[in-house]
């Protein structure tokens, strides 16, 4: 299939799509020392098309580029069969990726990552005194981009005009971040969450600096700023935000809520009904061989195995809970909720029957 | 040895300026560095190599006049005192790598050092009374540690016989220059082995001094920060810490309020400084105006405690406020705690110093059933199980709003019933709690017996001021090595750059000393110690102070720091062990649970790595099978993982860093003790 990743998301998906074993074909540049008339070696700089067999993937959020690395198996002047090159995808650059087998799980991939109506970006500022985060949310991927932390006093008799200073100097390195990361084109809204009147405060703050700077972007997109609770400013934090019915109107259709909505389940039933749920992949198994599971959650980490063996048994299972009823949530590790998950062996599943002898079973 | 305390001459002899030759490697050296960059050779060495006009010989022969003889003959020959006691000192570190049993003989050695010393009256070293012999053993196996570690002085092999011949040297020698030593040192001759032990320790007390000496100019020539950690066992409290200990001073209690939010902490606290004459009439008269003009003419007092903008119009308290007074015992320190839900975070931040509480319960109908958490968690329940785990055994209820019930006996003892039966399933034993019923807002039993007739009918126990000054005293723990956690990081023009509030939970601290502040593993000097407002130039252990620091950056000092002396870092960690007692929740805790840990003053997002064993409740054993997972009221061993460092101590070792807060979610999920530290590897050079 031919492919072209046109946003951050995609570059995720293709990182998931692409497995050991497959062959990828793209354009890329390679050096060539090639031997001069004169007998010196010159090196150059050639742009070819090469076709490798991949041995390992690696993605790197920060520059959003895929490395893949791999033997070539295509004939050119330059690079010898077999010869190792690391080939790396970036946005906007087209790809040929060849599968032995395409799996549903691929094909599901690919038609997500085709899907645009389920874009929904979302930037979340999570802030508590002192510490900020500031979030972007695609699709499948959560991306920090900026991390403002300062020390701020507390009231302390006559320090108090330190605490104040403090928290405006702290406002100002969170405005300066909101300015640089947050591009309203994209981003549908912005959430600016925190734990009690942290929120508010900045708000205001941001609204008079804004009229003050005559910072256009805030005032005209003042109606996309909205505010929501939080219990604290880290990133797991970040959970309960995308969980309130503020923010999760927005976001309904999207994989992040599902994601959220899907875990949160898991721990009610578990709260509840401990029987009725069960993680790890042992217990996941047994479960299934009873046919007990009706939800179940993994994270795409399990997919993404490099042994090839141990993918083929995570799709079946996900095959079979799906012929015998079940559903199945695939949940992006790069999402706070995914990454819990993963936490939690990356394998959970809600049954449809109490299953109380698990307990007894060695993990 | 006449006991002697004049432990600041510390502070090595000034030099003369600009680079100096080591005369080992002959490498140039900054003036600054104690030692060669490159050989390590101290740089007094060449003091008495140049003594001896050698040339550059073997080392052999250089071994023999490194070693006693040099000594002696540094001795004696005139010098500048200070520069004599340095050689000393250098001499003896090169003899130092010898044989243990000529220990005794260098004793003597030092003894008649010592003698000789005193008349001159340059007394660079300290003496303190003869430790234990335990402690004796084990300084001397550190100390020989030490110098293999940092030095390379060329005299690693002194056979023991020879420095023998050497001391009966020094003794000739000593009898021809100075006969009233040389008759100490008979004296001490004659009955060496009776006195062995003794001289020994001097010489270790010596060694520690040195000790001393060189680590605290080690930082300079390298890049280790951090040294070596040395058990804390061995640490001895200087004298100076334990002076005034039996001074009649009155000593300080560090009280927490804390309670449901509304229940009227802040006025409480306002109307006990008022009370008390500690806020003047003119202030009070402004808050009263100011909140009047605001509407809230009930918020008077809180105001004297809630001080910023955002506190006064929101009328809660968001941050943990400070105020002093004094009582009959105690010079006590009010820790106005924050009762909204969320602000428990800086509830715990601001109160872990606590020695005592005070749980101001709101008996007005309605108030008292939402603090004890009717619909969800209530901050009465949640406050008063986070007090009881900072290590606060004592607790006072204040059972105020009093007048919003008629000052009904039936209420105060329904109260008193109903979270009776809470507070000891958290732990406080019966006798520990003390029932106050008062109204903050009427003054009714605050400072005095109560006047209203319905209250004083029924009500015959102590009023509030009474049951402060009552509680018992705390236990102060200031042999052990300084431990002072960051509570604040503020700058003033008093204090300086950078100063920080804290109260010192162990050791003690005083102006001019150096201190390690952790976990970035800077030094700094303290200029300034001041208590409210007045300058102090000493605080032990429960003092809450301010201290101003010098000699550091301010990005260096964050709140959750910590504090401590020098030599006896306190332990970074970045995973732990806990023992955990699950609180009252509603979903389990799982594996991969991430939430905020709460340490003394640090916070930490982190997340439960694995579930190591579940607990019985009543024998406290282990479970054989790994639980699935946690559920109300369980306790368990678990393992987390921090995001960052945090400066915590095993619980065993040190208790007020040893304890550990689990949030998620906006409540408090567990609380529990540290068991095991995995400590980051130690950058040592």
């Amino acid at each position: 299939a031919q492919l072209l990743p046109e946003e951050e998301d995609d570059l995720w998906h293709a990182y998931n799509l692409i497995a050991v074993g497959d062959s990828l074909q793209a354009v890329t540049v390679r050096k060539v020392l090639r031997d001069s008339a004169s007998g010196g070696r010159d090196a150059e700089r050639v742009k070819l098309k090469l076709e490798i067999v991949v041995e390992s993937v690696d993605y790197d959020k920060e520059g959003n580029v895929l490395r893949v690395r791999g033997k070539n198996i295509t004939e050119n002047d330059h690079v010898k069969i077999g010869q190792f090159h690391t080939l790396e995808l970036e946005l906007k650059r087209p790809f040929v990726l060849r599968k032995e087998y395409w799996d549903w799980l691929a094909l599901d991939t690919i038609q997500q990552a085709c899907d645009p109506t389920a874009s929904a970006d979302l930037a979340v500022i999570l802030m508590q005194e002192g510490l900020a985060h500031l979030f972007l949310i695609g699709r499948s991927i959560t991306a920090t981009r900026s991390r403002v932390e300062t020390s701020i006093p507390r009231k302390h008799g006559p320090a108090i005009a330190g605490y104040e200073s403090a928290l405006k100097k702290f406002f100002e390195h969170v405005l300066q971040a909101l300015l640089k990361h947050i591009d309203f084109e994209v981003v549908q809204c912005v959430v600016i969450a925190s734990p009690g009147f942290t929120k508010d405060q900045f708000r205001d703050y941001m609204h008079l600096e804004a009229a003050r700077r005559d910072l256009r972007v805030i005032i005209e997109n003042k109606s996309r700023i909205i505010l929501a609770h939080a219990p604290s400013g880290y990133k797991h934090s970040l959970k309960e935000v995308l969980d309130t019915p503020g923010v999760m109107s927005l976001i309904k259709d999207t994989k992040a809520a599902q994601e959220v909505q899907a875990l949160k389940e898991f721990f009610t039933m578990l709260t509840n009904d401990s029987a009725r749920a069960c993680y790890g992949p042992k217990h996941v198994e047994v479960a299934h061989e009873r046919l007990a599971i009706q939800t179940l959650l993994m994270t795409d980490t399990l997919f993404r195995n490099t042994d090839i063996a141990s993918r083929r048994k995570y799709v079946n299972l996900v095959e079979s809970v799906k012929k015998y009823g079940g559903t199945v949530h695939i949940f992006s590790s790069m999402h706070v909720s995914g990454d819990q998950l993963a936490q939690l062996t990356g394998i959970a599943a809600i049954l449809r029957f109490p299953l109380p002898d698990l307990e007894d079973i060695e993990m | 040895v006449p006991k002697t305390d004049n432990q600041s001459d510390l502070e090595g002899p000034h030099r003369n300026a600009g680079p100096w030759l080591c005369s080992i490697c002959s490498q140039q050296n900054d003036t600054s560095c104690m030692s060669c960059e490159v050989c390590g050779v101290l740089r007094d060495l060449s003091l008495y190599f140049n003594n001896t006009n050698e040339p550059e010989g073997g080392a052999k022969r250089r071994n023999k006049h490194s070693g006693v003889s040099v000594l002696a003959r540094s001795l004696f020959t005139p010098s500048s005192p200070k520069s004599k006691a340095i050689v000393f000192s250098d001499g003896f570190r090169g003899n130092k790598n010898a044989t243990g049993h000529m220990q005794a003989s260098l004793g003597t050695l030092h003894k008649t050092f010592m003698t000789h010393k005193q008349r001159h009256n340059i007394v660079p070293f300290k003496f303190d009374i003869p430790s234990p012999d335990d402690m004796v053993s084990i300084g001397l196996k550190s100390s020989r540690h030490l110098r293999k570690a940092d030095t390379s002085v060329p005299c690693v092999d002194i056979p023991g016989k020879m420095v023998m011949g050497d001391d009966d040297l020094v003794a000739e020698k000593d009898t021809s220059t100075d006969p009233s030593s040389s008759v100490k040192l008979d004296e001490l001759g004659g009955n060496s082995s009776s006195v062995a032990a003794n001289t020994r320790n001097e010489t270790l007390i010596l060694d520690n001094e040195l000790q001393h000496l060189s680590l605290e100019r080690k930082p300079k020539n390298s890049k280790a920060k951090i040294k070596k950690p040395v058990p804390v066992s061995q640490y001895k409290p200087e004298p100076w810490m334990l002076q005034g200990e039996d001074q009649e001073m009155p000593r300080q209690l560090n009280l927490a309020i804390v309670g449901h939010v509304d229940s009227g902490k802040s006025t409480l606290c306002g109307r006990l400084l008022h009370a008390l004459g500690r806020i003047s009439k003119k202030q009070m008269h402004k808050n009263e105006k100011e909140a009047k003009e605001k509407g809230k003419g009930s918020f008077a007092y809180a105001w004297a405690m809630d001080e910023s903008a955002d506190e006064r119009a929101r009328g809660i308290t968001m941050n943990v406020g400070v105020a002093y007074f004094d009582t009959k015992n105690y010079q006590v320190v009010m820790l106005d705690s924050p009762g909204h839900k969320d602000f428990v975070p800086n509830m715990i931040s601001g109160v872990t110093q606590a020695d005592a509480a005070v749980l101001v319960v709101d008996a007005s109908l309605g108030s008292f059933e939402s603090g004890m958490g009717v619909n969800g968690v209530g901050q009465t329940k949640e406050h008063s199980q986070l007090i009881r785990s900072f290590g606060v055994e004592n607790l006072i209820v204040a059972v105020n709003k009093m007048d919003s019930v008629e000052y009904s006996a039936e209420r105060f003892n329904y109260v008193k019933s109903q979270l009776g039966i809470f507070l000891r399933s958290c732990g406080y034993k019966e006798s520990a709690i003390t029932w106050v019923p008062l109204s903050a807002m009427e003054n009714e039993n605050l400072v005095t017996a109560a006047s209203d007739t319905r209250l004083s009918s029924w009500f015959h126990g102590t009023c509030l001021l009474e049951a402060i000054d009552s509680s018992a005293a705390p236990h102060r723990d200031v042999s052990k090595p300084l431990r002072l956690p960051i509570c604040d990081v503020i700058s003033s023009h008093v204090l300086g750059q950078v100063a920080v509030c804290g109260k010192v939970v162990c050791g003690a601290i005083r102006s001019d000393s150096k201190v390690l502040v952790m976990p970035s593993g800077e030094l700094a000097t303290v200029k300034i110690i001041e208590r409210d407002s007045s300058r102090l130039s000493s605080a032990r252990a429960g003092d809450n102070i301010a201290i101003g620091l010098q000699g550091i950056d301010p990005i260096h000092v964050m709140s959750g720091g910590v504090l401590c002396h020098p030599d006896y870092p306190v332990s970074v960690a970045s995973s732990l062990e806990l023992k955990i007692l699950v609180l009252d929740i509603t979903v389990p805790i799982l594996p991969g649970l991430q939430f905020e840990l709460h340490a003394h003053h640090a916070k930490v997002s982190a997340s439960l790595v694995r579930i190591v064993s579940l607990l019985d409740q009543k024998t406290g054993k282990a479970s054989a099978r790994k639980p699935r997972m946690l559920t109300a009221r369980q306790a368990a061993v678990v393992e987390v993982r921090l995001e960052r460092e945090v400066c915590v101590e095993e619980f065993g070792t040190l208790k007020a860093l040893g304890r550990a807060f689990l949030r998620s979610q906006g409540s408090t999920v567990a609380v529990g003790v540290v068991t095991r530290v995995v400590q980051r590897e130690l950058e040592l050079q």
